[in-house]
Parts: C-alpha cells; sequence; structure tokens
C-alpha cells in the first residue's frame, strides 16, 4: 500500500477489516522504507475506514512504527477513529505505546512540523495528567495556543462554547515525538525545525542533499526554529558556519529564531553572525513582516553567482519531461494537448495577470528544475480532479497546483528510473504572481515547451 | 535534433498511437490516460449481447423451468464447465463433487441457479490476462463463488426469498472487471495520483468521465436484461449511491459489507482489490453487529 503523503504527513488508509494475516498485507517494511525515503515527519494509519480491528492486525502496523522509529525519528501513530476503537487500542497496548493516537487527522496536523506557528487556539483534554501537560508543552513549543481542562467536567463545559477553539483534542495520546531535522516551506522560506542538544550528530540529521537542491530551485530564505534547542558545541557551531558560506554563494539568508544563549556560548552568536547568520527572538517577527521578507530573499531570487547551464544530459530526457507533464495534464483536465513550439531561451511569458505557476526541482543523476505556467482556468480545470469540484478560491487552487506539480514529478521519476535514470524530488512551489517566477529564473536560459490545451496557451519550462 | 531520443514527438505519439486490447472483445485506447463519457459508451457498445444458450437458460430459470434450463445448460459445454467449477469449490459445502447440471439446478434452486449463470456471463467480460490487479481467472472465480457464498448466508439471515434478490450478487464483480478494463494500461498514473489524494477508482472515473463503476455494472445489466432489481441493488452496494427503491438500499449495504470482508481477506488484498472502491463506514454501521455475529466475527 503507498501513503497519501502531504505537507510531510504520510497517511496510509487501509479499508475494510483488519487481523494478522489482512494487515501483514496491507502494508510492508518495503512501503515504510519507500515512504521514508520522502522525507516525511509523521507516518500515520488512518482508521477510518477500518470497521474491525483485532491485537494481531494492530500489531502489525505497530511491529512497522518501531521499525519507522529505529530508521528516523519519525512521529508514528493511528488517526482518524472514534471513542470505541480509541478505548480498544489504550486497552491493548497501555502502557507500552511508543506510537501517538490522534482521533482526527486535523489534530495529528497540530503535531506536525508543516504546521508549526499557526496560532491555532486548542482545547485538550485527557483523563491522563501527564499526556495533557505533555500535549499543551508540545503544541505551546510549535506556535499554538493550548487550553487544558483538567477535569472533565471543566472540559464538556469548555467545549459547549466550540468557536472559541480551532481545534478540540479528546481521546488523543502523544507517544514518542521525532527528533529529526524536518524541513517545511511557508511564505517561500524553507523552516527547519531543531531541538535538544546540537552536536556533531547534526551533520547527519540534517539533510544537505534537499538543501542544496531548495536552494537550486531558487529558495532564498532559510530558517532554523530553535526554540527548542537547549544548546549547541562548537561541532554544530562549526556546522552553520559551513552552511552559511555555502549559502553566500547563492545570496540565500539563514536565520535562527528562538535560540537562547543561556547555555550557549555567547561568543557562538558573534561567530555566526561574522558567518552571515542573522538571529530573531520570534519567527512572527520575520514571517509576520512582509518588508524583511522581501529583504531576506524570500518572495525573490537574487542573482546566483554560479550560473548553472542546462547541460545536453538533461536535455536529453526532454521527451519524457514531455510525457511526464503531457500525460498528467491531459489525466487531469480530460483535453488533449497539441505542440506549438520548443524553444532555447530565457522564459517568455504572456498575459502575465492571468497565469499561475509551480515548480519543483529534481536531483540525482540530473538536476534541475521544471516550472509550470497555466492560465488560471486550466489551472483550476486540472485541479478538479484532486480537488472534486469546480472553485474560484485561489488559495485551494494553489494548494492543489502543489499536488499537481508533485504528480508530474512523481511521473517523472518513474519514466527516467524506466531509462536507469534515478532522480529525487523537491518539495513543490507555487506562484501566483508571475513576476515571482520570473525572478526566480532570472535570466537563465532553459527550454520553453508551449502546448495548446483545449485551445489555450500552456508552458513548461525546464532548467537548471 | 539535439534532444531528440524517439523524435521529438515520442511521447505525443505514444499517446496518440492508439493499441491495446481488453479482453477478447473489448477494445480500449492504451498508453493515453484519458477516459470520456464516448469512450465508456463505446465500451459497452462493443460488449457482446449474451451466447444464445446462455440466454434460453435465463430465460427458462426465470420462467421456474429448472429441467428445461439444465438441459439448454447442458448444451453449451463452456457454460456446463462452469457450473461444474464454480459449485464444487469448497466454499459450496458439498460432501461430493456434483456433475450433472440438472442436479446442480436442482440443488441450488432458481434464485441460485440464475445467479451461477450470470456469474458466467460475469467471467466471459473478464479479461484472459489483468494487468492492474494481480489477479487471474480463478482468483476470479473464487471472488465470484466467495461473494455467492456470503451473500447466500446474508439473505438466509434477513429470510430474503427472491429469485433477482438472490442473482444480484452475480452483478458486483463486474465493477472490478470495468476497473480493469479502463485503468489497466495506467497502473503507475493511478498510483501517483493517490500518493497526492486518496482517490478511489470510482471517483477517479466518475471526475474523468462522469461515470462511476457502478454506473457501468447497470449499463451491463440493461445491456444483458437483467431485471432492474439487481442492477438497483449493485449500485446501492457502491455505498456512495442511493436508488429510489428503499429495499435495494437496505440491501445494497449489506452487500457492501460483504464486499469489504472479503476484499479483506490477504490473497484480495495482495490482488490490489481491496481499495479500488471507497468503504463506507457509515453506510454500514446499524447493520455491522448483526452481520459481525452471523459471520462469526470475534468482536
Amino acid at each position: 500500500m503507498r501513503a497519501v503523503v502531504k505537507n510531510g504527513i504520510a497517511t496510509f488508509n487501509p479499508q475494510g477489516f483488519l487481523d494478522g494475516g489482512s494487515a501483514a498485507s496491507l502494508l510492508s517494511v518495503e512501503d515504510i522504507e519507500a515512504t521514508l525515503r520522502l522525507n516525511v515527519d509523521m507516518i500515520l494509519v488512518s482508521l477510518k475506514r477500518v470497521i474491525f480491528f483485532n491485537r494481531n492486525g494492530l500489531d502489525q502496523f505497530v511491529k512497522l512504527f518501531t521499525k519507522a522509529r529505529q530508521q528516523k525519528h519519525v512521529v508514528v501513530g493511528f488517526c482518524d477513529y472514534d471513542e470505541k476503537k480509541y478505548n480498544t487500542i489504550r486497552r491493548f497496548y497501555e502502557k507500552e505505546m511508543i506510537f501517538s493516537l490522534f482521533m482526527t487527522h486535523k489534530i495529528a496536523e497540530l503535531f506536525s512540523n508543516s504546521f508549526n506557528n499557526q496560532n491555532k487556539t486548542v482545547l485538550i483534554y485527557s483523563s491522563d495528567k501527564s499526556q495533557r501537560a505533555a500535549m499543551a508543552i508540545e503544541l505551546h513549543d510549535r506556535g499554538h495556543n493550548p487550553v487544558v481542562a483538567q477535569t472533565l467536567q471543566d472540559f464538556l463545559e469548555k467545549k459547549k462554547k466550540e468557536d472559541a477553539y480551532d481545534v478540540i483534542i479528546e481521546e488523543s495520546y502523544l507517544g514518542d515525538m521525532g527528533q529529526q531535522v524536518a524541513a517545511r516551506v511557508t511564505s517561500n522560506a524553507v523552516i527547519y525545525t531543531l531541538s535538544g542538544f546540537l552536536d556533531n550528530e547534526i551533520a547527519a540529521k540534517f539533510n544537505l542533499e534537499y538543501h542544496n537542491n531548495s536552494l537550486n530551485v531558487g529558495f532564498r530564505l532559510f530558517i532554523f526554529d530553535a526554540y527548542k534547542v537547549v544548546s549547541m558545541n562548537v561541532h554544530a557551531l562549526n556546522f552553520f558556519a559551513k552552511l552559511a558560506s555555502a549559502a553566500a554563494e547563492y545570496n540565500a539568508t539563514i536565520c535562527f529564531v528562538g535560540l537562547s544563549f543561556d547555555k550557549t556560548p555567547q561568543h557562538f552568536k558573534e561567530e555566526l553572525e561574522d558567518a552571515g547568520i542573522m538571529f530573531f527572538d520570534k519567527m512572527e517577527d520575520i514571517l509576520g513582516d512582509k518588508e524583511l521578507l522581501a529583504d531576506l530573499g524570500a518572495t525573490s531570487a537574487a542573482t546566483i553567482k554560479t550560473k548553472r547551464a542546462l547541460t545536453k544530459k538533461v536535455v536529453a530526457q526532454l521527451p519524457y519531461f514531455v510525457d511526464a507533464i503531457v500525460e498528467t495534464l491531459e489525466m487531469m483536465t480530460n483535453a488533449k494537448a497539441v505542440k506549438e513550439q520548443v524553444k532555447v531561451e530565457k522564459i517568455i511569458l504572456m498575459d502575465a495577470d492571468e497565469l499561475l505557476a509551480s515548480s519543483i526541482g529534481f536531483y540525482g543523476d540530473i538536476d534541475g528544475m521544471i516550472v509550470l505556467v497555466f492560465p488560471k482556468t486550466i489551472a483550476k480545470k486540472a485541479c478538479e480532479l484532486l480537488i472534486g469540484e469546480e472553485t474560484d478560491d485561489e488559495a485551494l487552487v494553489l494548494d492543489a497546483l502543489a499536488e499537481l506539480v508533485n504528480i508530474v514529478g512523481g511521473k517523472l521519476k518513474t519514466l527516467l528510473s524506466d531509462e536507469k535514470v534515478s532522480v529525487n524530488i523537491t518539495l513543490p512551489r507555487t506562484y501566483d504572481d508571475i513576476e515571482d517566477v520570473l525572478e526566480v529564473i532570472g535570466d537563465r536560459k532553459g527550454v520553453q515547451v508551449d502546448l495548446l490545451f483545449g485551445g489555450e496557451h500552456f508552458s513548461f519550462f525546464l532548467t537548471r | 535534433m539535439l534532444f531528440d531520443k524517439r523524435g521529438f514527438l515520442g511521447g505525443f505519439s505514444s499517446i496518440l498511437s492508439a493499441k491495446g486490447i481488453i479482453c477478447d472483445t473489448l477494445y480500449l485506447v492504451e498508453g493515453q490516460f484519458v477516459i470520456t463519457k464516448e469512450d465508456i459508451e463505446s465500451y459497452i457498445e462493443r460488449i457482446p449481447p449474451a451466447p444464445e444458450a446462455v440466454e434460453r437458460t435465463l430465460a427458462l430459470l426465470q420462467a421456474g423451468e429448472l429441467g428445461k434450463a439444465a438441459k439448454v445448460a447442458s448444451e453449451d459445454r463452456a457454460l456446463s464447465a462452469y457450473l461444474r467449477d464454480l459449485v464444487n469449490k469448497p466454499i459450496y459445502g458439498f460432501k461430493t463433487e456434483v456433475k450433472d447440471i440438472a442436479q446442480i439446478f436442482s440443488i441450488l434452486g432458481v434464485g441460485s441457479s440464475l445467479q451461477a449463470v450470470y456469474h458466467y456471463m460475469m467471467s466471459l467480460l473478464s479479461p484472459d490476462e489483468w494487468h492492474f490487479f494481480a489477479m487471474n481467472q480463478r482468483l476470479f472465480n473464487d471472488l465470484q463463488a466467495e461473494l455467492s457464498a456470503g451473500w447466500s448466508k446474508i439473505l438466509a439471515h434477513l429470510g430474503i426469498k427472491d429469485k433477482d434478490v438472490e442473482a444480484a450478487i452475480a452483478l458486483l464483480p463486474s465493477a472490478v472487471i470495468v476497473a480493469e478494463a479502463l485503468f489497466n494500461a495506467h497502473k503507475k498514473d493511478v498510483e501517483i495520483i493517490r500518493s497526492a489524494k486518496d482517490l478511489d477508482l470510482s471517483t477517479i472515473l466518475k471526475r474523468l468521465s462522469g461515470y462511476t463503476l457502478f454506473d457501468i455494472s447497470a449499463m451491463i445489466a440493461k445491456k444483458w436484461d437483467m431485471p432492474r432489481k439487481i442492477a438497483d441493488i449493485v449500485t446501492a452496494a457502491s455505498g456512495s449511491q442511493r436508488v429510489e427503491d428503499e429495499e435495494a438500499n437496505a440491501l445494497g449495504a449489506w452487500m457492501h459489507l460483504l464486499l469489504f470482508y472479503t476484499l479483506s481477506k490477504p490473497h484480495y488484498i495482495q490482488a490490489g482489490l481491496n481499495d479500488f472502491l471507497e468503504f463506507n463506514i457509515e453506510y454500514v454501521q446499524s447493520i455491522y453487529d448483526e452481520f459481525a455475529s452471523m459471520m462469526e466475527i470475534e468482536q
């Protein structure tokens, strides 16, 4: 079974009856390993469509959860269940739970790195006092406002004022939480979350390849969320200083937010500042200040010091890029594509006001970036299959465009893999202002393919 | 040209070149994941009529003429071989092998005999080689037999003796055949879509063409002149579509639950059948305890 992966959360959706035999057939070690390779920070099994399970069935999943935690410190658990299922799982496992239980997917999201600092007001109740405290601390650390009900009666009273809370947490349990350096994207900045004591282990926990490719696809602002960092040693200091030097080549900015120097030598801060790293007290100081974001590069891409030319090796794979994009869009729109022209030059776009775009980077045997530029009408049409209905909500369309370019990336990966070319894909990026695309690409040349879809123009641009 | 290994339009040409065969008689475009309303209507158009012996057997069974029906069925070697193979599967529970068609019909009764002949018709639609699902003819026949046995148990539990209701279960696997036919060349595309969004095949098809898998099953039923009640029950068994007939909706819920009970067995999960359709728990919640007790599922 494959997981649905969105915002760093991988969710498996088994259905029907789960016993030892069926659970082992539903989810395998290979499924978990393939999911871990996607750099997720949470793996969940949804019980929404499971009508029956027994201990043997759940044991199969729990074994895989344990394996996943041993390999990478991701958060693992079950979600989308009712009170009866919750009580049954608690009864099965009592005190041996390394996994978490989230009554809904929405509750799980609160504990994922992709949803940090959203300032949600969250009502919490658990009959277990230590769980109440653990959830409150975790949510507070993640930039939310937890409101803890100390008794069931108190909870029922507070729950009556549903509108007062963004999310209400009950029948949930926090198991072991993640310790990876997880990445998420917001306001077109990449945010990494750090915690605990930072030492030479940071090099192993940090995905440098992912970071470098984020630089290559145009991200210029990298923020380390360091609220939960206790201290760092000289090895971690050297690691971040090197990271800052590499970022400087791309005119990218690295910031630390919330790092306390109570237990970290003050001169470390000076050394990191000398390397070009900036420090802020609160995430809101950056994300809430659009001017500062622009200054720091979150909305634009400064000229890359080393221009990267499109190689023959990348261009030789162009038919596969065309296949991946055209087949995906034909599938999503049920419309035929007609090629208009192919040119190797700087990107040229018409009617910029009516366009939306998304991009995704690829790296491995070959590397580069694909930018898809849609007229808004095609973008909406292409996303209907994912959204399920027509919509004028541009935020929803942009969200679906990110999924769509992910599908293109996945398809490309498969097509290239058939040709023995191995690539990985980065996080997708979307653009509601076409000027941002032009800034990211700068004056780089690439292959622009113009297509006609159902009478409307659509372009994609392949560059490095 | 610099960048062209297969000719620049390599991708397009593969998309536009129509090839591919579904089953022996049905034809769809391969290499192109575009399923339109017209494709589906054309698919239905190309479904052959039921063989004459089958039609006569069905007519006689509908009239309650078991003996005459057995005689006609015996004349069709493929039909009689299928019926012998089906009823001698362990799940039917016969202690000794039953070979004579008259004996088979007499043991099964009118409703189950009708059901068995409809099963045969469905097996004619199933492909020689499966690509989307890891199935084969034997596993498909096992699925038919397991669904039949479960359905008989449910109808006995509900005290329903209606030949059309009994026969309805035979149409259910047509949704699997249709899914195989429409998606067989696009397994990877479907996997990629599903890694971004949790969509079942019926929903993907609906959003592409306006038809669900069960709409197509109903069209097959119509094409083969199956009673309306059969199509209604199977449509309701989709878990996502209601019909006007409330009895059909109630029976559809039982059939939906039976389908997922059956598809939760390891061999069907490994065949990729478990998630071809979304299981609607709310739809079956009110009958679950009764079902669990009837099927002796430990609580």
